[in-house]
């Protein structure tokens, strides 16, 4: 309850904050300083709001809806924690409070740049405005009550106590399928805990958990970084509407600069950072998957990089003559697009329209958040572009200069065009299932390819290329030393490897031209100038991010094995020995342990496996073994104990008259019987089934029985069909029957197969790999380096 | 000024023609009505409910485990899909599958499961 108050207070003064800072703009006194007062009460009331939140999970009060779908006290306080961000509506928070903490930070620096603090401002409000209605009680409110909508929730979270008492009786039903019990949760039934003057966080006092995918140190670092770089696209964005608004164009792009830069350097990193928790916990062994989730933060982080080198060129300009200076539209344009994208990303993954394309597990938020998510979109879209065309004429006539073509700016034009276009590919493919279309990954792969050759190439070009004009010679003798390092690597590469795919080779050759050159002027640059020194860092991570790519997919291997204990299986030069398995975490997972022989050294892997009571679930998690120049990485697929395990044993629920399959054969239900009265000694219960094997009929009548006041299971056996079926369970008013089914050979409990324990894996090796981590650390790096210069620049 | 106009026309027109050759190569349908996808044979991603009361079964040997899933009109077919069953499929409700149906089953090279996120929505249907 406190928690909606506080998120109503905020978005009262974020509106008037909004209002006030756009007044002041049109030229009113006085009001600058009660805007610049209420959007700090708004960010004070959202640091509030999300204290709240945070103490509520962590004082486990399952009375709110939120808590109980996404918490439990069983988790340890990291997890705890990350459950703050595990729900739509707890990420709309983490984004909220960040974008509002950026906005301090901003509101400081543009008070700081003459009038700019009221245009910024004014726009940056309203993305904080869009925001707290998402989390206002119209929406997706995170402080809702759990009995404010009618649901079901598991007796388990109930307290045992009141279970019993007669109150709860119109409340509790049955699954009929699982046998669970629930609680029928609603406003009748917290009428009723009312009434006996029970309350609410007394009555439920387990939540529903946090998925164990989510459970991962990286799940607890991705989105808050993620959510900042959400947060930070915003800024350019409100920097070019500024800049609309005043009709000038020549200040923004240095006020802008380092705001783009950092944000595209912590997108960039947060990305980054969740391939790398898919890589180690969902254990297909990739780390990108061209999910829609992850291309929707793709493609805004994209077109921010684009419009660092458009901004660059821009930045030159306008310091060399009177006018807006080289691609003033174009800047607008992506730094607009950029947060635009960002929006339009949330509503691809957020309203439920993509549900049937992404392994993410969309809710269906519902039609009035899914109207709300497209309004959010449109409006920023519509005032963003709109503005654009509004002033389009007055930039045109603001425009002075024309360029050669031989020059840096149209190269790196060229490399915002190139990012453009990988953008407007990854756009396309991902929008594609709302026209009922999708796309398999070979769409992004192929296209990229070409793609990354073109960056490759035009990096290590673009910098032995002069500002203005260059000549042909000059540029050869520059690069003459990278073009043959590069060369011979590739030529390395091919001649151990037997590569013959010309595009990988360009690739590589590509990617090595653009580190060797990268590397070159980076390396007189720390005892130079170290004016341009994180691009140039931040180029020489790109090139090995691709390397990494190359070398891990084209370069890997993998085999599906089958590990008898005690047996070593040889896959790729590696011997792996199954020597048996180990209980963790309270004996609740199995953590395999396999030995591992590569090249004279040894080492253990313990891939794990376990059913998960979250979702009763089998889940299983990969072990890594991590090196400079190759992974090798173990995922489990199944484990055969041996003894008591039977093969080929199936479960069959059928109803009577129902029929089945089980490895060709026809189960059909035709009857059921029952001997002597029911309780009663020898009284017999069981049903009979058809059995249609290679076109030939068998009965088969598995019952349960009665024997010395013990319930006996009969099986059936049928020889013919070489089946034997055993009774589970009959429901004696239906008449449902669960029954399990097998084949004979595989039955015989008195005469078992000597026990052999069998796991199976999928074991890949992955080489360089890791350069696809430390190329993003560094790229990363190489952004933040940019940043302090750009900073520095902009300081007034 | 004109031939820069032309060459970068050039270059978008490459690129865009090339993006459309591709998309039509890879795109691929969803379909939701198993009938039209049995008759059809063509590769499509189908979606539809997995029939829990069918266990499915895997195959160790040829690497694929299958199952049985049915549409919204209640039409029934075998998948029969490449690999071990992803994780969180014991617990999947609607199951999205890439391939064709051929020689009696649909032959699935990529399998996508979605889980209920509330258990509620599944019992309401059935209190």
């Amino acid at each position: 309850m406190v928690g909606s108050i506080v998120i109503t207070m905020a978005l009262a003064f974020s509106i008037l904050s909004m209002i006030l800072y756009y007044l002041s703009f049109c030229g009113a006194q006085n009001t600058l300083n009660y805007a610049r007062l209420f959007y700090h009460f708004m960010s004070i009331l959202v640091i509030i709001a999300s204290t709240i939140l945070l103490y509520l999970i962590l004082t486990q009060q399952y009375q709110y809806a939120y808590v109980y779908n996404y918490s439990s006290s069983d988790l340890p306080i990291g997890y705890k924690i990350s459950t703050f961000w595990a729900g739509q509506e707890g990420s709309f928070m983490l984004w909220l409070l960040l974008t509002s903490i950026v906005g301090i930070v901003l509101q400081s620096y543009s008070s700081k740049r003459g009038d700019l603090e009221a245009r910024v401002m004014a726009v940056f409000a309203l993305s904080t405005t869009f925001l707290l209605l998402m989390v206002s009680p119209l929406f997706k409110n995170p402080f809702a009550y759990l009995y404010a909508e009618s649901g079901f929730i598991d007796i388990k979270n109930i307290n045992p106590s009141y279970i019993m008492q007669a109150f709860l009786e119109p409340f509790r039903f049955i699954d009929q399928n699982s046998q669970q019990s629930y609680v029928k949760m609603g406003p009748e039934l917290y009428a009723a805990l009312k009434s006996a003057g029970i309350s609410m966080s007394d009555f439920v006092i387990q939540g529903k958990g946090l998925n164990p995918l989510l459970q991962n140190f990286w799940m607890q670092i991705h989105p808050p970084i993620l959510f900042t770089g959400f947060a930070l696209s915003a800024v350019p964005f409100a920097f070019a509407i500024a800049a609309l608004m005043k009709d000038d164009y020549r200040e923004w792009v240095k006020q802008a600069f380092p705001w783009v830069l950092i944000g595209s350097g912590v997108l960039g990193f947060g990305i980054m950072l969740g391939g790398y928790w898919a890589y180690g916990i969902l254990g297909w062994g990739g780390y990108w998957a061209w999910d829609p989730v992850e291309n929707a933060s793709l493609i805004p982080w994209l077109i921010g990089v684009a419009s660092i080198h458009t901004l660059l060129v821009q930045q030159r300009s306008i310091s060399k003559s009177e006018g807006v200076g080289r691609f003033a539209k174009t800047n607008l344009i992506l730094c607009i697009l950029t947060y635009v994208l960002v929006l339009y990303g949330t509503f691809l993954t957020r309203s439920g329209i993509l549900g049937d394309a992404s392994v993410h597990s969309f809710v269906d938020p519902g039609r009035l958040v899914y109207v709300f998510l497209i309004v959010f979109a449109s409006i920023f879209a519509i005032i963003g572009f709109g503005s654009l065309i509004f002033r389009w004429k007055s930039l045109n006539k603001k425009y002075i200069g024309e360029e050669n073509i031989l020059s840096r700016e149209l190269a790196l034009f060229t490399a915002a065009v190139t990012l453009g276009a990988s953008a407007l590919i990854v756009f396309i493919g991902t929008s594609a299932p709302i026209f009922n279309v999708s796309v398999e990954t070979s769409f992004y792969n192929e296209t990229h390819i070409p793609l990354v050759i073109i960056i490759g190439l035009l990096n290590g070009f673009s910098l032995a290329l002069k500002w203005k004009q260059a000549n042909g010679k000059d540029i050869l003798k520059k690069l003459a030393l990278p073009i043959s390092a590069a060369f011979l690597l590739t030529l390395l590469v091919v001649v151990f490897s037997g590569m013959t795919d010309i595009m990988m080779i360009l690739i590589i050759f590509s990617a090595a031209f653009a580190l060797f050159v990268n590397g070159e002027i980076a390396f007189k640059e720390i005892s130079g100038s170290r004016k341009m020194l994180g691009a140039y860092i931040a180029h020489i991570g790109f090139a090995l991010f691709v390397l990494g790519v190359i070398g891990s997919s084209a370069y890997g291997k993998q085999a599906e094995l089958d590990l008898v204990k005690g047996q070593p299986v040889q896959a790729f030069g590696y011997s792996l020995t199954f020597t048996g398995y180990k209980l963790i975490d309270n004996n609740q997972k199995y953590a395999f342990i396999i030995n591992v022989k590569n090249a004279g050294k040894s080492f253990e892997l313990n891939p794990v496996m376990y059913i998960s009571s979250f979702n009763n679930g089998l889940m299983r998690e990969p072990d890594i073994n991590v090196g400079l120049t190759k992974d090798f990485y173990v995922e489990p697929k199944s484990y055969d104990g041996g003894e008591s395990e039977k093969p080929n044993e199936t479960q069959l629920t059928l109803e009577k008259g129902g029929a089945a399959e089980f490895q060709k054969n026809k189960i059909s239900y035709t009857d059921s019987f029952k001997k002597g009265a029911m309780g009663s000694e020898n009284f017999e219960f069981g049903v009979i089934l058809k059995i249609e094997s290679d076109g030939k009929i068998y009965t088969a009548k598995p019952s349960m029985k009665r024997e010395g006041g013990e319930i006996v299971f009969v099986p059936s056996e049928v020889q013919g069909a070489n089946l034997y079926v055993k009774i589970q369970t009959i429901d004696p008013a239906t008449l449902k029957a669960v029954i399990t089914i097998a084949k004979l050979v595989n039955k015989d409990a008195d005469n078992p197969a000597p026990p052999r324990e069998m796991l199976s894996v999928t074991a890949s090796s992955k080489p360089f790999v890791s350069f696809v981590w430390i190329g993003v650390v560094i790229m990363a790096a190489g952004f933040f380096i940019s940043f302090l210069r750009r900073s520095k620049e902009s300081a007034v | 000024m004109k031939q820069k106009y032309i060459f970068g026309s050039v270059i978008i027109a490459v690129f865009l023609g090339l993006l459309v050759f591709l998309f039509t190569q890879s795109n691929i349908k969803y379909e939701s009505n198993f009938g039209s996808i049995i008759a059809s044979g063509k590769t499509v991603k189908a979606a539809g409910v997995w029939v829990k009361e069918k266990k499915y079964e895997a195959d160790k040997i040829s690497d694929t485990f299958s199952f049985y899933m049915k549409d919204e009109t209640g039409a029934e077919m075998k998948v029969v899909c490449k690999g071990s069953a992803p994780n969180n499929f014991e617990t999947a409700t609607s199951v999205v599958v890439t391939g064709k149906f051929e020689d009696g089953y649909f032959h699935a090279t990529n399998i996508l499961t979605k889980c209920p996120s509330k258990y509620q929505d599944q019992l309401k249907t059935k209190v």
